[in-house]
């Protein structure tokens, strides 16, 4: 069966803060068609605080993940710092004492963080949120091994669908947040939120993926 | 203006110039100095200081009888009629696409091709956009070719210019190699290929072939591009995919039957600009649609009307956030694209036309390092209102009132996000808000200072709090209230939704919070100070918000200080009604009217919803949302107080100035408390903060 090794994995979280940090104009200017244009900038400043607080160290996956869940929860606030403050933290929990992450450890980890983001937000599939991006790919996941496919067949399928996801809210019109306000005119442009939690799985899945052993 | 009287004939006898100098006006120009010196300018040609010499006057003099002959009508400017409608398909373009610019050829031109015209204006946007140390991805096509023919871009350094796909066979003329070899010679950068086919047979060969160190350079050069130029095809059967066999016709098949209707770089998109998926993807060598997207400025260069539907695409996929095309095109994107009235605007115009403002960018702002705004101010903020507020456990983050909470008070916490100034700090004193959490610009403070918030301001009786009805806002409050409860503090909470241009009555609850925070603060501090319990608190305050009426209108967006950026558009002659204070665009964008009809339009709004009789009494509130000066809140004042008056409803007290900001926006919003006896005590009740005080 697949694994990675929980150990020496806080890497991962490094590789995000970069996505992110790199991603910063991007997010934000996406977000100034239909919101305030922030999200890229508060996104990176979070990223980069947890970031500063792991370089030089090595930790598992499970510690990395809490700390950037408790700076985003604690220290960042607008709507993204609790959302995903509440997701790492309980992909942090999930891990937490898992020395070699399986598929269906992954896939409660998944699960914990969807239903953390649900229990603090309102958002459903459609209403044009990182939900959209998330809710495809845990299912895509669940999926891919339930039809028998390995770990690392599963991130990929993973990956695929947390960017069709992504895409998908290009065409749907906000139904919350700010963008909400804009009905139709929402149409066309694609959700900030729903784009950075591409980039996160993405990277995350890939982070998994160049472990397995 | 005064038109000047001095003679021309003044010190004009001893001069000889180029023309037949003379020391009177020659005959034809009658006695008019202006018409000669309109003539000489226009007509002759003649520079300032050449006029001056001929008509014996001075330059100043000279160039004031020009500026006042175009005042007089005696030269009357025009834009010829195609160029007039270029700039304002160019203009609508960019507004309606969101582009961070748009240059758009005249279609009067005929004597040289589109191809050619094209390549020109691909030419001049290279001039502004390409800076030293650039790298420009370049694709391929005869658009992207013929910008490298006409393009010539001197003293830039360190510009990198590569290819965005492999290569192509060179059975035509304008292959990926050529066009970037072309545009890299045109601008003096460094060039690096993609040394693969761009169409390679296998999944397997390609993988092979990216494995490939050189190739993986290569790709990191791509990765790096910070600009990218690049044509957008159509897939109609005369189009240079066709013509270029640069895709097998079988393989064409299978997008066209998935609904692609262009191509973007070599990948296929359908009519939202989505990617179709194909028997391609897998065997392209060259950017990806992602990696496109990602690169900050994006270019793309086409022309011509068979082309609408995949420049309609690529524009809703958001691929080119710069565009380059003819009137003709433009005028059909936006047609088809649903935007109406444009011929009438075109034909419209006052004849004297504004040239296009030079490229303003980014707007100037007092700053040191503009990660770090909102602790320098709130530095200043602490500093200069000792007297009201300090800080909680020395964080700026979470401000206590000096002489607010007290045992047996219910406390009052507001807060949010920054950039509303004075809005929330501002109203933090006695008899007012005991503390106030503060955020990141236009973003919710995060669950901590609020709860230090809460236990400063319990005096035992528990806390109210009060912000604004935003999704990151309530998250981040609920949070903090659950914390302060388990230290044991009982939280009540009153979200303000003032906004009625934000939803429908029928949902209410659903409204922003905006200015109206202001008298809902006031009449909560007030009902806390009095000593009510948490219940009445609560409840007097929930009455004043739902007697709380707020509409804005913005005339022009705000700026955030990270990127000093407009964060949207709203058109020259545009305004945007229910504007929220964050620049969430409004509910309608109109055309801008006179400010008594868009006030009235604003009275009518709220005279729907708020019930109000003869006699009956209100507070008023105008508000600027930044940039917008007093002078014209008191002309928005004005009618507010004759529409009041007409319906004879007294104004109890009013308030006019910067109350509820958004940065620098330009615009105001009008808030109506409507007072009941309970709300007018309240209203009048004492408070002492920096930016109100009631004694």
């Amino acid at each position: 069966m697949q694994t990675f090794s929980n150990a020496n994995s806080g890497a991962i979280v490094l590789s995000l803060a970069e996505r992110i940090i790199e991603n910063r104009a991007y997010l934000s200017e996406i977000d100034g068609k239909i919101g305030d244009g922030d999200h890229g900038v508060n996104m990176a400043k979070g990223f980069a605080m947890a970031a500063d607080r792991l370089k030089d160290r090595e930790t598992t996956l499970s510690e990395a993940l809490d700390t950037l869940g408790t700076v985003l929860m604690t220290e960042i606030g607008g709507s993204m710092g609790p959302l995903y403050g509440v997701m790492f933290t309980e992909f942090a929990e999930k891990l937490d004492g898992v020395p070699a992450i399986d598929a269906a450890t992954y896939s409660n980890m998944l699960h914990a963080g969807l239903e953390g983001i649900q229990s603090i937000g309102s958002a459903k599939v459609g209403d044009k949120t990182l939900i959209d991006t998330l809710v495809p790919a845990v299912e895509a996941f669940d999926g891919a091994t339930a039809n028998g496919k390995s770990f690392d067949e599963a991130l990929d399928a993973l990956v695929v669908a947390a960017e069709a996801g992504r895409d998908s809210t290009r065409d749907l019109v906000a139904k919350i947040g700010r963008a909400s306000r804009l009905g139709e005119r929402s149409l066309g442009v694609l959700d900030a939120g729903a784009t950075s939690c591409a980039i996160i799985l993405k990277e995350l899945s890939l982070g998994a993926r160049a472990r397995i052993a | 203006m005064t038109s000047k009287t001095s003679s021309p004939r003044k010190g004009g006898a001893n001069r000889s110039g180029a023309t037949d100098a003379s020391d009177a006006i020659p005959l034809r120009y009658g006695d008019d100095p202006y018409v000669w010196a309109c003539w000489l300018y226009y007509e002759d040609g003649m520079t300032q200081g050449e006029i001056a010499d001929a008509m014996g006057v001075s330059r100043a003099t000279v160039n004031s009888y020009l500026a006042d002959a175009r005042e007089k009508g005696i030269v009357n400017i025009s834009l010829e009629p195609a160029r007039l409608a270029s700039l304002t398909i160019a203009q609508e373009l960019k507004r309606h696409f969101g582009l961070a610019d748009c240059l758009v050829v005249p279609s009067d031109d005929n004597a040289r091709p589109l191809i050619d015209r094209l390549g020109v204006a691909g030419a001049m946007a290279l001039q502004k956009l390409m800076k030293s140390g650039d790298t420009l991805a370049v694709s391929w096509g005869r658009t992207v070719m013929s910008v490298g023919e006409h393009a010539d871009v001197q003293a830039l350094q360190d510009a990198t210019v590569v290819q965005a796909t492999g290569g192509t066979t060179a059975a035509f003329s304008y292959t990926p190699e050529l066009c970037a070899a072309s545009i890299a010679r045109a601008i003096g950068a460094r060039c690096v290929g993609i040394t693969a086919p761009a169409i390679v047979k296998s999944r397997e060969l390609r993988q092979m072939l990216l494995d490939e160190p050189l190739l993986q350079e290569q790709f990191a050069t791509l990765a790096q591009a910070n600009r990218i130029l690049f044509g957008i095809s159509s897939l109609r059967p005369n189009s240079t995919i066709h013509t270029s066999r640069f895709f097998e016709s079988v393989s064409l098949q299978d997008y066209l039957a998935a609904g692609a209707v262009g191509v973007v770089a070599g990948r296929f998109i359908d009519e939202r600009g989505r990617p179709v998926a194909g028997p391609l993807d897998d065997r392209t060598v060259g950017i990806s649609l992602e990696m496109l997207r990602r690169i900050g400025t994006r270019i793309a260069v086409a022309g011509g009307f068979d082309k609408v539907p995949a420049l309609l695409a690529a524009l809703r996929g958001g691929y080119a956030n710069v565009l380059i095309t003819d009137a003709a095109t433009g005028h059909g994107i936006l047609r088809a694209d649903g935007v109406t009235g444009l011929d009438t605007r075109i034909s419209q115009k006052p004849k004297l036309v504004q040239a296009p403002s030079s490229y303003r960018t980014h707007v100037k702002k007092f700053l040191n390092n503009p990660n770090e705004v909102v602790e320098e101010m709130l530095d200043g903020v602490v500093r200069a209102h000792r007297d009201y507020i300090e800080p909680i456990n020395g964080s700026h983050r979470a401000l206590v009132a000096k002489s607010g909470p007290r045992p047996g008070k219910v406390g009052l916490v507001i807060g949010g996000g920054t950039g509303h100034e004075p809005c929330f700090l501002g109203y933090v004193g006695k008899g007012l808000a005991d503390a106030v959490a503060v955020g990141n610009i236009f973003s919710s403070p995060p669950p901590d200072p609020i709860v230090q918030c809460a236990v400063a301001a319990s005096g035992g009786e528990g806390v109210l709090f009060v912000y604004g009805n935003y999704a990151g806002d309530v998250m981040n409050f609920e949070m903090a209230a659950e914390i302060a409860e388990e230290k044991g503090i009982k939280v009540r909470t009153v979200l303000t939704t003032d906004d009625i241009a934000s939803s429908p009555i029928e949902d209410r609850e659903g409204r922003r919070g905006v200015a109206g925070n202001f008298f809902i603060f006031k009449i909560a501090g007030a009902a806390c100070d009095r000593g009510l319990s948490l219940d009445a608190c609560e409840a007097v305050t929930r009455k004043a918000n739902l007697r709380t009426y707020t509409v804005g209108v913005a005339l022009e967006p705000c700026s955030m200080p990270q990127t000093r950026r407009h964060n949207f558009e709203i058109g020259p002659d545009d305004m945007e009604i229910g504007m929220g204070i964050h620049g969430e665009p409004g509910v309608t964008r109109e055309r801008i009217k006179p400010a008594d009809d868009i006030t009235d339009a604003i009275m009518d709004n709220i005279f729907k919803e708020m019930k109000a009789t003869a006699g009956d009494r209100v507070a008023v509130l105008i508000n600027s949302f930044g940039a917008t000066p007093l002078m014209e809140l008191y002309i928005l004042y004005r009618r507010v107080a004759q529409r009041l008056a007409a319906k004879n409803i007294e104004i109890e007290a009013n308030w006019i100035g910067h109350y509820c900001t958004s940065l620098d926006m330009v615009g105001a919003s009008i808030s109506i408390l409507h007072l009941d006896q309970e709300l007018t005590d309240l209203l009048h009740h004492p408070c002492e903060t920096a930016f109100l005080r009631i004694n």
